[in-house]
């Protein structure tokens, strides 16, 4: 646990400069080929996909639900430090609030590149449809960038306003700016902001999980077409995993920029926190994996059987066996249960790259599987597997959040000044 | 070809031409009984009607033709003579120069406009546009005459012009049994038109909505192409429209389409609508506003399909509706389809 500091320093950013060069080389040739592979999308249509009218959602739709689902995750664990105010969790608050931002932002533009109109995206907020899942969801996910947003800036302000009042001229004023005016520093103008902190955190943990990432869930169960999506379960589902994919992304990024930006050391006892997490929610996400499917097979619906054998059995069941259930839960599971590689930062990277990565397997086999039956017998059978423009969009859009991040983290203080917990 | 020509072919009617004139101007009406029914002035009619016949022979000008008669028809006919579209304005092919057309001074304009103005009342008469009629349109396909030539499919697709994957109407067809005890059935599927429609449902922008006829219509202008509705659609009635184009296989595939929902579009082009949006059959709305049967029913060779209004106890659709043999697709979805099948 990291101590009070009478004065502190600022300077966030990379430690090592050859690595700074390094990864944003990498981050540029992510945007790179994200930018070619946008350009063709934009120029040749929604053509440039293997989309069909049997299976019109595909791979976007599959990263947009993982990304919300990151976001809503990391949001829920930065509300066990400024909501229910666990002890030692302070330290990644603003770790987690900002990654939820940066993935929310890449969950739309996913959903905007899926559009067949994207000149149209804001259509949704001019016409609505009160039965329509997907437009509440729209308006949801406004609501929750602006909570998210909102507590980012009230668990950070304080220490925006020490460094202004450190530095001078254009750093000065760019983060006297971000403090939206209010330079104090005084205890009082603390205590406000953890009061509003609070406030909007406890605001924001129902829009998460009932709309936000809940809702989203629902989007998919509500379609009475799609046996497979339609149950009440699913989108309990939809959150268990979204809070096992955030917390693994928050344990993840916790090491790696105490290591790398902070060049301080990990804290054990608070990564063996999240490892525990992680442990929890893995076992709870299995085990509704498991009865959901149980509860499909033992309907004998055709339907969903034929569904399932699709998922387990099928050209992609390599996704299920070997992302879903090895990358996200056997996989880590084997790196959490011993106490000591708990505490070992490598290897909870390590675990919480697989998890955060097995995900994306999740979220494809939620979204494909149940368009490859038909909805009616003699009508074609689906089959899909991005393109290229679809694989090279995607990986833009990612570089674009880890892009946005790394900006971010370099300028911003994520770490709190005065060391882990409120003082 | 003559009378004595010896050549005549077996089974054909040994008939000359002179016959033939003879048989036409025995059919053909006396112009002084025609015209004595009217009350305008018979010889003038007769003189008009004679000299024009020599303006189509050439052997008098148009202009020379309405500088003869121009007065005397003002004369007979008044006001009305000049309230007539001006034959020449905006044409290129008629038989009086344009300086004789406007010496004639007619009050109304160009037959273009005319006939869009005339157009624009009809459809000014149907208050409320298009979709708001009183019948609630549906249909009944009966399996036992259905044959699964697929003519309804193509029939469709020619119709509203739909692109490469786009398909309002599909024949299912289903081979049950084992040899040598095996029957087919063939299932065509048009849109349901459900008056529960889970497609309408999920639209987050309110672009696909029922109509007063219950048709669903879906509003090309709005529609954000997010494919909400063909996911929800239990019938997979739904297709988008990714912008394929027949161009390889006809020339100027694209030059046209239809108007479908009664909305003129244009020729197809790349980023317009509905390229990049949501397509289903609409019961062939644009033809039934005009009192047409949807192309899929007027095709159909086996005379299966049947399209008429179904809160009208006495139509024949509503009766077939009605009977023992009737059922929908998917009934316990509760969507409860507008298009009926008969076992």
């Amino acid at each position: 646990m990291a101590t009070q500091r009478s004065h502190f320093e600022f300077d966030p950013g990379f430690e090592d400069n050859r690595l700074r060069v390094a990864w944003y080389a990498v981050v540029v040739v992510l945007v790179a080929v994200g930018a070619y592979a946008t350009y063709l999308r934009l120029t040749g249509g929604m053509a440039t996909t293997n989309l069909t009218s049997v299976v019109p959602w595909g791979a976007w739709v599959a990263f947009y639900i993982y990304f919300v689902g990151l976001s809503a995750g990391a949001f829920l664990v930065s509300t066990m430090a400024n909501v229910f105010e666990v002890e030692g969790m302070h330290r990644i608050d603003r770790d987690a609030l900002f990654a939820a931002i940066i993935s929310m932002a890449v969950a739309l533009l996913f959903v905007w590149i899926d559009l067949g109109r994207m000149d149209r995206m804001y259509f949704p907020f001019i016409w609505r449809q009160l039965t329509s899942a997907l437009s509440w969801e729209v308006h949801a996910y406004v609501a929750y960038i602006a909570i998210l947003v909102t507590e980012l800036y009230f668990s950070m302000r304080i220490d925006l306003a020490r460094v202004a009042d450190r530095t001078s001229g254009l750093r000065e004023t760019f983060y006297g700016a971000l403090t939206l005016g209010r330079r104090a520093t005084s205890e009082e103008s603390q205590a406000f902001d953890h009061r509003w902190l609070k406030r909007a955190g406890i605001v924001g943990i129902p829009l998460a999980i009932f709309m936000v990432h809940g809702g989203t869930g629902v989007l998919f169960a509500v379609s009475k077409a799609r046996p497979y999506w339609n149950s009440g379960l699913f989108p309990v589902i939809f959150v268990i995993s979204a809070l096992l994919s955030g917390t693994a992304l928050v344990m993840m990024i916790y090491v790696l920029r105490t290591r790398l930006f902070d060049g301080e050391s990990v804290d054990p006892d608070l990564l063996d926190r999240l490892a525990q997490l992680v442990i929890g929610f893995i076992i709870v996400d299995a085990a509704l994996t498991a009865i959901e499917t149980f509860i499909a097979i033992a309907s004998v619906h055709p339907h969903e059987i034929e569904t399932w054998q699709v998922i387990m059995y099928g050209p992609m069941s390599w996704s299920f066996w070997w992302f879903m259930i090895g990358f996200s839960w056997v996989f880590p599971m084997v790196l959490l249960t011993k106490k000591s590689w708990r505490r070992t930062p490598s290897v909870m990277v390590l675990a919480g790259l697989s998890v955060v990565i097995g995900i994306i397997a999740v979220r494809f086999n939620i979204v494909v599987p149940a368009q490859v039956m038909p909805v009616m017998e003699g009508l074609p059978h689906g089959s899909y597997f991005p393109t290229l423009v679809e694989w090279g969009t995607s990986v833009g859009m990612i570089g674009v959040g880890l892009l946005l991040y790394t900006l971010g983290a370099e300028t911003l203080p994520l770490t709190p000044l005065t060391g882990g917990d409120h003082e | 070809m003559s009378t004595t020509d010896d050549d005549t072919l077996p089974g054909i009617p040994n008939v000359g031409k002179a016959d033939l004139d003879a048989m036409v101007e025995n059919e053909r009406p006396d112009p002084r009984e025609e015209l004595a029914d009217v009350e305008a002035d018979t010889d003038l009619g007769v003189a008009m009607a004679e000299d024009a016949q020599r303006v189509a022979r050439g052997e008098l000008s148009g202009d020379e033709y309405w500088e003869k008669y121009d007065e005397a028809a003002a004369a007979e006919f008044g006001e009305a003579y000049r309230e007539t579209p001006n034959p020449a304005v905006d044409a290129g092919d008629q038989t009086v120069t344009t300086e004789t057309a406007e010496s004639l001074s007619c009050a109304v304009g160009s037959m273009d406009t005319v006939s869009t103005e005339s157009a624009q009342i009809e459809g000014d008469e149907s208050a409320g546009g298009i979709g708001a009629g009183d019948e609630k349109w549906g249909m009944v396909i009966d399996l036992q005459k259905c044959v699964g030539c697929d003519s309804c499919t193509v029939a469709c697709k020619s119709e509203n012009r739909t692109p490469p994957g786009v398909s309002y109407n599909v024949v299912m067809e289903e081979e049950h049994g084992e040899f040598p005890n095996v029957t087919r059935t063939n299932v065509p599927r048009p849109c349901m038109q459900c008056d529960n429609p889970p497609c309408v449902q999920v639209c987050p922008v309110s672009a696909t909505y029922k109509m007063d006829d219950g048709v669903v219509n879906i509003d090309y202008d709005r529609c954000i192409g997010c494919r909400y509705c063909n996911i929800a659609c239990p019938y997979g009635a739904r297709y988008f429209d990714f912008g394929e184009n027949y161009d390889d296989e006809v020339d100027g595939a694209g030059e046209l389409t239809s108007s479908e929902y009664g909305v003129d579009r244009g020729s197809r082009e790349e980023g317009k609508s509905p390229i990049g949006n949501i397509r289903k059959c609409s019961f062939c709305t644009h033809r039934l506003e005009r009192g047409e049967e949807p192309a899929c029913v007027e095709t159909c060779v086996g005379d299966a399909r049947n399209m008429g209004d179904l809160e009208n106890p006495d139509s024949d659709v509503a009766q077939m509706a009605d009977s023992s043999r009737a059922f929908q697709l998917k009934e316990d979805e509760g969507t409860d389809p507008n298009v009926y099948y008969l076992k």
